[in-house]
């Protein structure tokens, strides 16, 4: 029988979290936070976390659900700002610019962060039409032939050019699942952004889309500085560089990513990662 | 299993048996709901059908006409001119013409009253379809020739329902029986596609009512109503839905478009005298004013449905398009607007078929009057297929009872196209 009891303590107040153990900063950040809090009305989701998205690395946020790491990554592109009753306070920047200024337009800010949801969200229009969408609103391309660049060179990046080539006007919702990840990933590409925020990008995949996802990731990492949440430990033990866990809105533990998977400092993260729960 | 364990206690009964004693009971309850499901279909099918067959009954005669060939003595002294030029400019006296033509086909007829009576065998407008004929033909003048004219609606509606000749009918004297037996029996009448009945505004004489004035008088209201409706809805709800922030203003505001929504449709008629007619000063009777009515009592119609279709368009889209960088604007129009579509036109096409039937409103603003013409625009006087329908059905003449079911049915085809349209569009929608 499942001992509820014992699992419970695990999660309980029995182990405090004093402050985040580990390294929180990077030598080369290209994004900072500090001291960040978010609240949905009066109740905190996000108390005082600090950390660096290091430049062309892979950074994986992970924890039990409902530890607050989808909201701290939508704080990073100010999609919380579509919630009414969300707020946000801390330092948050990109390349040293506060992206919660007063005259930072969000829309810009998303043109230069991107993000790839937990669910593929295609548009309801034809592949091309999707990775199109975004140079077609921010001006990026002078003309036909420049957008169609644009288009291929995206859907290259994102490994799926070689699979719809043929069939660039069919809907983007009649791909597979795995395939119409890859399309938003390829759609977030296409805007150029210089960080991708993606929030469980793989969790509705089966494991061989997953793979394809994951090996995207690595090369993306290239040029982009990627900040991943995901719910697998597998997962983020293969992408990433460095690893944050959450818990309870709270950031435990940072560092990279094997020493964090093969020797964690608090006793939070262990018994995380050896599977006692979440 | 418990019952293999101990077998004395037989009554128990094990999980399988209970479920398999319960199931007999559901799938009676099912078998049950489908049969009443059934019944109440074709109950209403049934209804549907008793509705519509007896509308056609009704409306078939109406869609045909009676027409007699008279020998039409043009004699210079009966119509007291005798040149081209005259009948040209609509001189003479062809009202004497048709009587005294007549009275020399029926020699017999002495007495006044029975001539009077022999006068009405023809539609009143016969002296100007006779006018009408020496006009296109004046090389007739001071000849005799034969010209076909209506026949009087009495005379109309006694053919139609094919009575033994020569037998008296309802409004039809045995005098009047023989003439038309004789006419009948001479070849000069018969029966003709009614095509003026689509070409002809209302008159008193039921012979030359049409519906195009009415038509005309509800295609322009309609137009009014979408025109202004339409777009009006759909940004009211787009702004509620996606824009307005959530205080008690908004839920003020969505209390009281669900309100207006129920408000009896006769108050905007009289909104719409006290405001648009008496303060405005728009004219009276004009289907633009019809349609402003209209507007007001569609608008709450539209708004509640195209903000529960926005709502029902998934997060996850709008997370897409602003994730990109997309604004608000760009988001809701290129975005939530197209996939909420359908649900907005579903919604646009039952607040217009609801303006299509209403009457009441109108009544307040003068749109109720007879009315001749056909309008030829949106200020001017008309009426609109309901209330025309309204106007006939309360006629004493019996041509009239043909008349009001045929209209019914114009008015159910216009409803019929009107809907097919939308389901087109619709489907246009939902492909991408």
């Amino acid at each position: 029988m499942i001992d509820l009891s014992s699992s419970e303590s695990l999660v309980s107040d029995e182990i405090k979290i004093k402050e985040t153990v580990g390294d929180i900063f990077a030598d080369d950040a290209k994004m900072s936070m500090r001291n960040v809090n978010v609240f949905y009305d009066e109740k905190q989701a996000i108390k005082n976390v600090s950390l660096d998205l290091a430049r062309n690395q892979v950074t994986a946020l992970i924890g039990p659900s409902g530890c607050g790491k989808s909201t701290f990554l939508r704080c990073l592109n100010r999609m919380n700002d579509t919630i009414p009753i969300c707020r946000v306070e801390g330092e948050l920047k990109l390349e040293g610019d506060n992206i919660y200024a007063k005259n930072l337009d969000p829309v810009l800010l998303r043109a230069r962060v991107g993000m790839v949801f937990q669910k593929p969200n295609p548009f309801p229009k034809s592949i091309y039409d999707n990775v199109a969408y975004g140079p077609k609103i921010h001006g990026l391309a002078t003309n036909k032939a420049e957008l169609d660049e644009i288009v291929v060179s995206s859907l290259q990046k994102a490994g799926l050019f070689n699979e719809v080539k043929d069939r660039l006007e069919a809907p983007g919702t009649g791909l597979s699942g795995g395939q119409q990840q890859r399309l938003c990933i390829a759609r977030t590409i296409a805007v150029s952004p210089e960080v991708i925020l993606m929030d469980e990008p793989a969790s509705a995949l089966d494991p061989i889309a997953t793979a394809v996802i994951e090996e995207l990731i690595d090369e993306l990492k290239e040029k982009y500085t990627i900040a991943i949440v995901t719910h697998s430990m597998q997962q983020a033990a293969r992408v990433s560089q460095t690893t944050a866990y959450f818990h309870m809105g709270q950031l435990v533990e940072m560092g990279k990513t094997d020493q964090i998977f093969t020797n964690p400092t608090h006793e939070l993260t262990e018994n995380y990662i050896t599977g006692r729960f979440g | 299993m418990t019952s293999s364990n101990n077998t004395a206690q037989s009554v128990e009964l094990t999980t399988t048996e209970k479920v398999a004693f319960s199931l007999k009971k559901r799938h009676r309850k099912e078998r049950n709901f489908r049969w009443a499901g059934k019944l109440a279909v074709s109950f209403g099918f049934l209804l549907v059908v008793i509705l519509l067959t007896d509308i056609f009954l009704k409306a078939r005669p109406a869609f045909h006409q009676n027409w007699v060939t008279i020998e039409i003595d043009y004699r210079a002294e009966w119509l007291g001119v005798d040149s081209a030029e005259a009948v040209a400019q609509g001189e003479g006296n062809y009202r004497s013409v048709l009587r005294k033509s007549l009275y020399q086909m029926f020699p017999e007829v002495k007495n006044r009253r029975a001539k009077r009576e022999l006068a009405k065998i023809v539609s009143t407008n016969a002296e100007f379809a006779i006018q009408d004929f020496l006009k296109e033909n004046p090389e007739n003048i001071g000849k005799s020739t034969q010209v076909r004219v209506r026949l009087d609606d009495d005379i109309d509606s006694y053919l139609k329902d094919e009575p033994e000749l020569g037998s008296i009918g309802p409004r039809i004297n045995e005098r009047q029986a023989k003439w038309i037996q004789r006419l009948v029996e001479d070849g000069r009448v018969e029966k003709l596609w009614n095509t003026e009945f689509f070409s002809n505004g209302d008159s008193r004489d039921p012979e030359l009512a049409g519906v195009k004035g009415a038509l005309t008088g509800t295609l322009l209201t309609m137009l009014v109503t979408l025109i202004l409706s339409f777009p009006l809805g759909v940004a009211a709800a787009l702004y509620l839905e996606e824009f307005a922030p959530r205080n008690r203003w908004t839920d003020i505001i969505e209390v009281n478009i669900n309100n207006l929504a129920a408000v009896p449709s006769i108050i905007f008629g009289l909104l719409g005298l006290a405001v648009i007619i008496n303060m405005f000063g728009l004219p009276r009777s004009a289907p633009l004013v019809g349609g402003i009515v209209l507007t007001l009592m569609t608008l709450p119609t539209i708004i509640i449905a195209s903000r529960a279709s926005i709502k029902a368009v998934p997060p996850s889209i709008r997370e897409a398009a602003l994730g990109l960088g997309a604004s608000k604007m760009q988001t809701a129009f290129g975005h939530v607007l197209p996939m909420a579509m359908p649900g907005i036109l579903t919604g646009t096409i039952i607040g217009m078929a609801q303006a299509l039937g209403e009457t009441a409103p109108l009544l307040m603003i003068g749109m109720v009057a007879f009315i001749v013409d056909v309008p030829g625009g949106v200020t001017d006087a008309a009426t609109v297929l309901p209330v025309q329908i309204y106007l006939w059905a309360d006629s004493p003449e019996r041509a009239f009872l043909a008349k009001t079911s045929a209209a019914i049915l114009v008015l159910l085809s216009f409803l019929l196209v009107m809907n097919s349209c939308a389901a087109l569009l619709r489907k246009k929608f939902e492909k991408n």
